[in-house]
């Protein structure tokens, strides 16, 4: 039990479960609703960003809008990784492998067959879970760090089978070049608003989709997962089957990540999609706070903007930014924005009986 | 067969490197769990401060070459070994109740930091070595020429970690480092002091990766500030391959990922020589899930 | 204790945008008399050197141009974007480039970074030169305000060939490091020996940034090649040439223009590095105009050595090209461009007479051969 550990009013209800008709519901309901309050004014804000920069007149919009927009892949892919690291506690730092096998995928079917841009992003996002599921499954058994290593390995693999133009669909060294824009009932996003809104309602949707997805069954499988694999497996859950599948959906995630970025930055080159990348999704993941998607977005927004902050100390650049992240890491521990215990409501003798019972 | 021969002796030489710093990733490991992120930068680190000694302030021509190299380890491994005290002092200390991934990501952070520092003390550019500072004796046998100096990188490593063995097998402090590695609480209450002990391996380990970055330096000729980051990956690869947290099976592995590297290079395919030794590394974990030498930790859920 | 959070994000959020707005360069009415050209080159990450060196060549001009009045009354800022030696990188200092308002770009270095970056430009109707990027493709997409002042990989594979040819060597063995430059060199360099009915012994690459080309050596020398053709970068091929020296081998290298660096000597070993060829343009030791004479002395004595290679001179003859189109009233990007490609006709600039052709690449032959002497010193052939 750290100090830390959240008031009791703050605690959170799933709606689908069947203690929320359970009559001891939470007496602070006005502490509750200031919070999504501000998050929706919070929200608004943001969405109007390119128009209230226009109309300031700042120059540097475009600027501003595309580090946007680079936030919002980066959120994308640190939202994909989180449902395998936040939710299923499983040690990915090879995210970037199937963030490249969506943009190559979708710059193969582009260029070689002429698909749209938005008709590749399934495919992208098969891709990717398959590639997912055939890696994934000799190694999901492997336990904390023998997994990093082995996800740091195959993306590192991916990105030598990428140099050395494997089956002749990578274009080696050089990449592929002239992907298309997206085009979307016949308009052609090109302009850097056009990706902001592109990439901010994938933002949008995923959140509102991997939320569902916490709070469902399988949200709370791998939870139990993560804090007790025997306990679950003793309880009947089929924790290899569990954690399959999270590594499934955050790599289909990822590869669609991938379509966006292909076809934003229009030319891919095995230069984007190093260990480096990868050590940057974790990062975000971390740093945000694991496991709650508003962390993972905060973290987002400062893993990418502060190296950009720093541009005026030139070289010394990465420098602060390295600086930075270990006093955000012992500031915050836990990340900046933890998630929530989860605490459901028990009947009251019980209650009083273990007064502040809860995993902090 | 004499070809095949040249191989291994390569394999080994680039092992011999690999097990060294390998070693500064299993011992930290085994004792607090922590993947050490920032260790390749120490490396680093310990090639520059030999630089520094060796080439800047040229002591093979003041002391000569024997003197000059031993008084240059003294100050390689000291230095790192400051660092890295450091290290753990500021990244490492205050997250050790914490999540083990807050630590990671510090420890990342504490590497792009150590990296920059580096490249704005000494510049980005790379930096050379006096060429005749080891003598190149060439040895020849059978129409194969080898190097005698590869010899002595091998010899060098090998000695450093029977040292390293001796002094955790047969010492009361390497008693207290492996009583720390298995269970921290249980050490604790049989009187071993674990800060210590955490102290004693953030020194040992980085002295460990200085010299190997020195060695690199003297043998290779040539060193740069982000010279660390694949020489890390690839020491910290081999001390997984080992088994993570196992003193001998960082040698083991280190040895092993050099001949792998090696052999795939000679036989198959430059290109793909590092995508071969991660397949390797992937096939060993998924049938001895803990490596090559047993993890020997409790077995923590 | 959630709305605290709440709050404490978004205010950071706001700060976060606020100062990039601030980093972003004063805004709204520009003074009329600025002139803001935009420099991309990695002054962080691997390739760190040469991003340095070209700020501190460019720097020197701009101070050289702001001095001598010829722009009447108006003055040159830089506008410097780090690219990371990373296309992500790249792609957002160049936007951050175009919104703050540059006239022109300078850079940059790598092919895949400049790469990223050329839609960028071109869709803000920016003129970029690029400096050391050096792969074909990127002139052949028909962008009208893209050009460069380092000639093509085509054009160096042509040379290479030919000199390799010319040396009387008849059995090449080809080493690239996949990097997206020498691999590109390489592939040119084999097809024309091909064609010229000389088939290579050897094709395969290393790893940039190992240390240990041993393996790579033997497996060469079981081939038994007449010579090794080194397409990477210098601080490999100082590595092969020293460990090569190690094993008492003694077949000549020759390599492409990233060789061309005044450390490959140094981290080479003067013994190891003696009878080493490479093509190159004039590196900054052979450029013997006045101006050339004049502007090196001032480099010198501000940074303490000549520029390591001749890629960050490039960068300042594409600065120059940019301030002579100033200078000859070009106030638009598009009077730029138009005055690059057609006006301009043998601009003096340090490497030598400048030109652009319709693609915007540079015209007229710049590669020649060097050899290194047992002193150390790059030998300009013929």
């Amino acid at each position: 039990m750290s100090p830390d550990c959240p008031e009791p009013s703050d605690r959170k209800v799933p709606k689908d479960s069947p203690e929320s008709k359970a009559p001891f519901s939470p007496s602070s309901a006005r502490a509750k609703a200031k919070g999504p309050i501000a998050l929706a004014i919070g929200c608004l804000v943001f969405l109007l960003a390119p128009f209230i920069l226009a109309g300031l007149k700042i120059q540097a919009t475009p600027y501003i809008l595309d580090l946007l927009s680079m936030v919002g892949l980066y959120a994308l892919l640190a939202l994909s990784l989180n449902v395998i690291l936040g939710l299923g506690g499983m040690f990915h730092m090879g995210h970037a492998a199937f963030f490249a096998m969506g943009a190559y995928v979708t710059a193969n079917l582009n260029l070689t067959y002429g698909w749209p841009i938005l008709a590749t992003l399934p495919a992208a996002a098969l891709a990717a879970g398959l590639m997912a599921l055939i890696v994934a499954f000799p190694v999901i058994h492997l336990r904390g760090d023998y997994l990093l290593i082995v996800t740091i390995g195959i993306v590192e693999i991916v990105k030598i089978a990428l140099t050395n133009d494997i089956f002749g669909l990578t274009g080696g060294p050089n990449g592929l070049i002239g992907i298309s824009r997206p085009t979307l009932f016949g308009y052609r996003l090109s302009r850097p608003q056009d990706f902001f809104y592109l990439i901010w309602i994938m933002v949008a949707l995923t959140v509102i989709l991997f939320h569902w997805l916490e709070n469902s069954r399988f949200g709370r499988a791998l939870k139990y997962i993560k804090e007790d694999a025997v306990a679950a497996e003793g309880m009947g859950v089929n924790a290899t089957a569990y954690k399959l599948m999270a590594f499934v959906i955050g790599a289909a995630w990822a590869g669609m990540a991938g379509t966006i970025f292909a076809s934003k930055m229009r030319t891919i080159s095995p230069d984007s999609f190093t260990f480096g990348e990868s050590v940057v999704m974790f990062t975000i993941v971390i740093l945000g706070g694991s496991g709650n998607q508003k962390g993972v977005i905060l973290g987002a927004f400062l893993v990418i903007c502060l190296p950009e902050l720093f541009r005026d100390f030139q070289d010394m650049r990465l420098l602060a930014y390295g600086a930075a992240l270990v006093a955000m890491m012992i500031f915050r521990p836990q990340g900046l924005w933890p998630p929530k215990a989860v605490q459901y409501n028990l009947p009251s003798p019980y209650k009083e009986k273990y007064p502040r019972e809860g995993s902090c | 067969m004499a070809h095949f021969v040249e191989q291994i002796i390569y394999g080994l030489t680039v092992g011999s490197v690999y097990a060294l710093i390998a070693l500064g990733y299993t011992m930290v490991y085994g004792v607090m769990k922590l993947i050490n992120f920032a260790h390749g930068e120490l490396f680093t680190l310990g090639a520059f401060v030999g630089f520094f000694f060796l080439v800047t302030l040229d002591w093979g021509g003041v002391f000569g070459p024997a003197l000059a190299i031993g008084l240059t380890i003294v100050m390689v491994s000291g230095s790192t070994a400051l660092a890295g005290h450091l290290l753990e002092r500021v990244a490492y200390r205050p997250l050790r109740h914490s999540d083990r991934l807050a630590a990671v990501v510090s420890a990342l952070g504490a590497s792009i930091f150590l990296q920059n520092v580096i490249m704005v003390v000494w510049g980005a550019q790379y930096r050379a070595y006096s060429a005749s500072l080891l003598p190149q004796v060439i040895w020849r046998v059978a129409g194969q020429s080898f190097p005698l100096i590869r010899l002595f990188v091998f010899l060098t490593a090998i000695l450093v970690m029977a040292g390293l063995y001796l002094f955790i097998n047969h010492t009361r402090l390497g008693l207290a480092i492996r009583a720390a590695a298995i269970d921290q609480g249980a050490a604790k209450l049989m009187g071993v002091d674990v800060r210590k002990v955490i102290a004693v391996v953030f020194i040992i380990g980085p002295a460990l990766g200085g010299l190997a970055g020195l060695l690199v330096g003297v043998y290779y000729g040539q060193i740069n500030f982000n010279m660390g980051q694949l020489y890390g990956l690839k020491a910290f690869t081999a001390a997984v391959i080992g088994g993570i947290g196992n003193i001998p099976g960082a040698m083991v592995g280190g040895l092993l990922l050099g001949l792998l590297e090696t052999l795939g290079d000679a036989y198959v395919s430059g290109a793909w020589k590092d995508a071969i030794a991660f397949v390797a590394l992937i096939l060993i974990l998924v049938f001895r899930p803990t490596g090559i030498l047993r993890e020997r930790v409790a077995e923590k859920l | 204790m959630d709305r605290g959070v709440i709050g404490v994000s978004l205010a950071m959020i706001l700060g976060l945008t606020i100062s990039l707005m601030a980093v972003a360069g004063p805004q709204g009415a520009q003074a009329a008399d600025i002139v803001k050209i935009g420099v991309m080159a990695p002054t962080t990450g691997p390739w760190a050197t040469e991003g340095q060196d070209m700020v501190k060549v460019i720097e020197i001009l701009t101070e050289k141009v702001n001095s001598s009045g010829s722009l009447k009354g108006s003055a040159v800022r830089l506008v410097i974007g780090d690219d990371g030696g990373n296309p992500k990188t790249a792609a957002l200092a160049a936007q951050r480039l175009v919104t703050s308002g540059v006239l022109a770009v300078v850079g940059t270095y790598g092919s895949a970074v400049t790469e990223a970056s050329q839609d960028i430009y071109d869709e803000a109707g920016v003129v970029q030169v690029a400096t050391g990027s050096t792969s074909i493709r990127l002139s052949e997409k028909g962008l009208k305000r893209f050009f460069r002042t380092c000639p093509r990989d085509d054009e160096q594979g042509r040379v290479l060939a030919a000199k390799v040819k010319s040396l009387g060597f008849t059995r090449p063995a080809i080493v690239h490091d996949n990097t997206s430059y020498a691999r590109g060199l390489a592939d040119e360099t084999r097809d024309i020996l091909r064609k010229a009915g000389q088939k290579e012994v050897y094709f395969d690459a290393i790893n940039p940034g190992e240390r240990d080309f041993a393996v790579v050596l033997s497996k060469i020398k079981a081939k038994d090649p007449d010579v090794i053709i080194f397409t990477g970068y210098y601080p490999e091929a100082a590595l092969i040439l020293r460990q090569k020296a190690g094993l008492g081998w003694n077949v000549p290298i020759i390599g492409g223009d990233a060789t061309n660096n005044r450390s490959l000597v140094e981290l080479a070993g003067q013994a190891a590095a003696a009878g080493y060829y490479f093509v190159s343009p004039p590196g900054p030791g052979d450029m013997k105009s006045a101006a050339a004479q004049d502007f090196f002395k001032v480099y010198e004595g501000k940074n303490g050595g000549l520029p390591s290679s001749v890629w960050s001179v490039l960068a300042g003859d594409a600065f120059s090209v940019i301030m002579d189109a100033v200078i000859n009233g070009a106030e638009d990007s598009a009077a730029v461009a138009t005055y690059l490609h057609n006006t301009l006709k043998d601009y003096p600039g340090l490497s030598g007479a400048i030109s652009f052709n319709e693609k915007g690449d540079r015209v007229g032959e710049v590669y020649r051969l060097y050899r290194v002497d047992d002193k150390g010193q790059f030998v300009l052939q013929n």
